[in-house]
């Protein structure tokens, strides 16, 4: 009982902070404010979705509750495709693709990191976190570095536009490209949807999943192009959301207290757009855009991140 | 029947499996005995469709089983290994249900909560149906997970040192449930098992491998005797004989010999 109703708690909560976020000091203006505010409010909730899902699900390929597709290199990755982007094209870069090409090359370029990430990590189903997790870190370290001499290499404009892909910012997010976000991530969401039985029996590792009859590599892999999808929408949509992922799964876990995806989904969803809202409000209102989301978020959830490390060291 | 026909498992240079050819008797409990490192797992997770063979053929009612398609295979075969560390947030019942999942793939029907009743009472786990498997001690999840194999209603039952880390009581619990899986169920049971007493006193039928190769196969009676079993351990045993069964002494039994 105490479970549905924090269930149903979680998105009438959402519900209220959505509203208030829409309509607090608008002057009702539904001229200007409130449809600006409508699109970002969409932004938060496709990137909420996106961040949730691909984070859940990765948590459960790789049956830990650390690793997350962004501490695995997959957000590193899209910047340092940024960065390449505007030293070889320069400015250009954004005329030639414009977003959408931008944002589908990003998307073949997360299912190619993916391809990777299956084949070096989930081919024997045997894997080390410790392991993973230092490689996920160097990685991003490796390729954070190459992003940062690319990025001496710019002139002071071209570096002003990749600071705007560096930062989460819910400020940027075009009417266009959150429709075309947002059907792409309904339609990731409908095929996670139809394997909710199939993650859960993933939950149980390789070897079980494969004795109870599950496809474990095409399984795997599917999930994994579902992940990619998600993430680079969501970069692409908000900017790198970083240590997020592994604070809303861990805190979903610990509300919804059982491993079924039909909770555990829809639950981390509600829990990553309400955190999105509350932090862009305490940014528009109380920081007066004096600060970003970005900062506000990696403080909490970088914190939570460490605290958990720890924790987990502790215990075993 | 499952049958294996001149199978290789090969590590790059290191032969796990060389040339293993054998037969598991339908109905019965066979236990696979041996030294650590003697392909005892190797040979089951081939069987489970968990590793590939490098060459050879497994055969399961003469057909390939590479050639089954693995949803299927799930209705044939159960395999459950050494049970990880679990923080998994499930009750015994959803853990239970999971052994369904090869037939209504996650869509319970009503003849599926009546398997998972009645594999939850076989092991007699009705007090923990709705207990966290996080919550349980090591005894009682390998309980469950049994009870999860047992729902798949398979006709074999493959198990990797179910005995592991489990008190006394717990381990003959589990053997208990296997032999009467066995005789009142007809099903067949391949175990792989370390501690030789148990094999002895509890399946019909033995594997015994070494260094990659089937040692020895045949009944306990004729494969479990001293000569056997110091050829394959390379150590000496006694075997003490008493109306519940017999014992395997091995702890130190050359030297109550020279005591004698």
């Amino acid at each position: 009982m105490r479970r549905v109703a924090t269930r149903y708690g979680l998105w009438a909560l959402v519900l209220v902070l959505a509203i208030a976020f829409l309509l607090l000091g608008s002057g009702f203006d539904f001229e200007y404010v409130i449809p600006k505010r409508m699109t970002r409010l969409a932004a938060m909730v496709i990137a909420g979705v996106c961040v949730a899902y691909s984070s859940v699900i990765f948590q459960t390929l790789a049956g830990n509750r650390i690793l997350t597709p962004a501490i695995m290199g997959y957000e590193a990755i899209y910047l340092l495709f940024q960065a390449l982007l505007i030293l070889v094209l320069g400015t250009q870069s954004l005329v030639l693709l414009g977003r959408n090409g931008n944002v589908l090359l990003s998307i073949l370029l997360m299912l190619a990191y993916s391809g990777l990430i299956h084949r070096w990590l989930f081919h024997d189903g045997r894997n080390n976190v410790y392991l993973l997790l230092l490689l996920g870190l160097v990685l991003s370290m490796v390729m954070g570095t190459f992003t940062q001499f690319i990025q001496l290499k710019i002139s002071p404009g071209e570096f002003s536009i990749f600071q705007g892909f560096n930062y989460a910012s819910f400020n940027k997010a075009q009417p266009t490209q959150v429709i075309y976000s947002g059907l792409l991530v309904a339609a990731a969401c409908f095929i996670a949807q139809r394997s909710l039985p199939v993650l859960d029996v993933l939950s149980l590792g390789r070897d079980q999943a494969i004795s109870l009859g599950v496809d474990f590599q095409r399984s795997v892999r599917l999930q994994l192009a579902l992940i990619a999808i998600l993430v680079a929408v969501s970069t692409s949509l908000v900017g790198p959301t970083a240590f997020m992922g592994v604070f809303v799964a861990n805190i979903t876990y610990a509300l919804a207290r059982t491993a079924r995806h039909r909770i555990t989904l829809p639950m981390s969803c509600a829990i990553a757009i309400g955190i999105f809202i509350v932090a862009q409000y305490v940014v528009e209102q109380m920081f007066n855009y004096n600060t970003s989301v970005s900062i506000l978020i990696n403080l909490v959830c970088g914190g939570y991140f460490l605290a958990l490390m720890i924790r987990t060291r502790g215990a075993s | 029947m499952i049958s294996l026909r001149h199978v290789y498992k090969t590590y790059g240079t290191k032969h796990v499996l060389s040339d293993v050819s054998v037969q598991f008797p339908p109905g019965q409990v066979t236990s696979l005995i041996g030294p650590n490192g003697a392909g005892k797992t190797t040979l089951l997770m081939l069987i489970a469709r968990l590793l590939a063979p490098t060459r050879g053929e497994l055969l399961i009612g003469g057909r390939s089983i590479a050639d089954v398609p693995i949803r299927e295979y799930a209705r044939r075969v159960a395999t459950l290994r050494q049970t990880p560390d679990f923080n998994l947030r499930l009750t015994v019942e959803e853990l239970v249900a999971f052994g369904r999942f090869p037939y209504s793939r996650g869509a319970l029907t009503v003849q599926d909560r009546q398997v998972i009743d009645e594999a939850i009472e076989f092991l007699s786990l009705q007090p923990l149906r709705l207990s966290y498997i996080d919550e349980l001690s090591g005894g009682q999840r390998q309980m469950a997970f049994l009870a999860m194999t047992i729902a798949q209603q398979t006709d074999y039952l493959l198990l990797d040192e179910p005995l592991n880390n489990l008190d006394m009581k717990h381990a003959v619990q589990i053997m208990r449930a296997l032999r009467r899986l066995c005789d009142e169920q007809g099903r067949t049971v391949i175990l792989v098992v370390h501690d030789i007493n148990f094999a002895a006193n509890y399946s019909d039928h033995i594997v015994a491998m070494k260094n990659g190769a089937v040692h020895l196969r045949g009944p306990v009676a004729e494969v479990v005797t001293e000569a056997h079993l110091r050829d394959l351990f390379d150590l000496d045993f006694e075997i003490l004989q008493s109306e519940q069964g017999f014992v395997c002494n091995y702890f130190n039994p050359s030297l109550s010999r020279e005591q004698i």
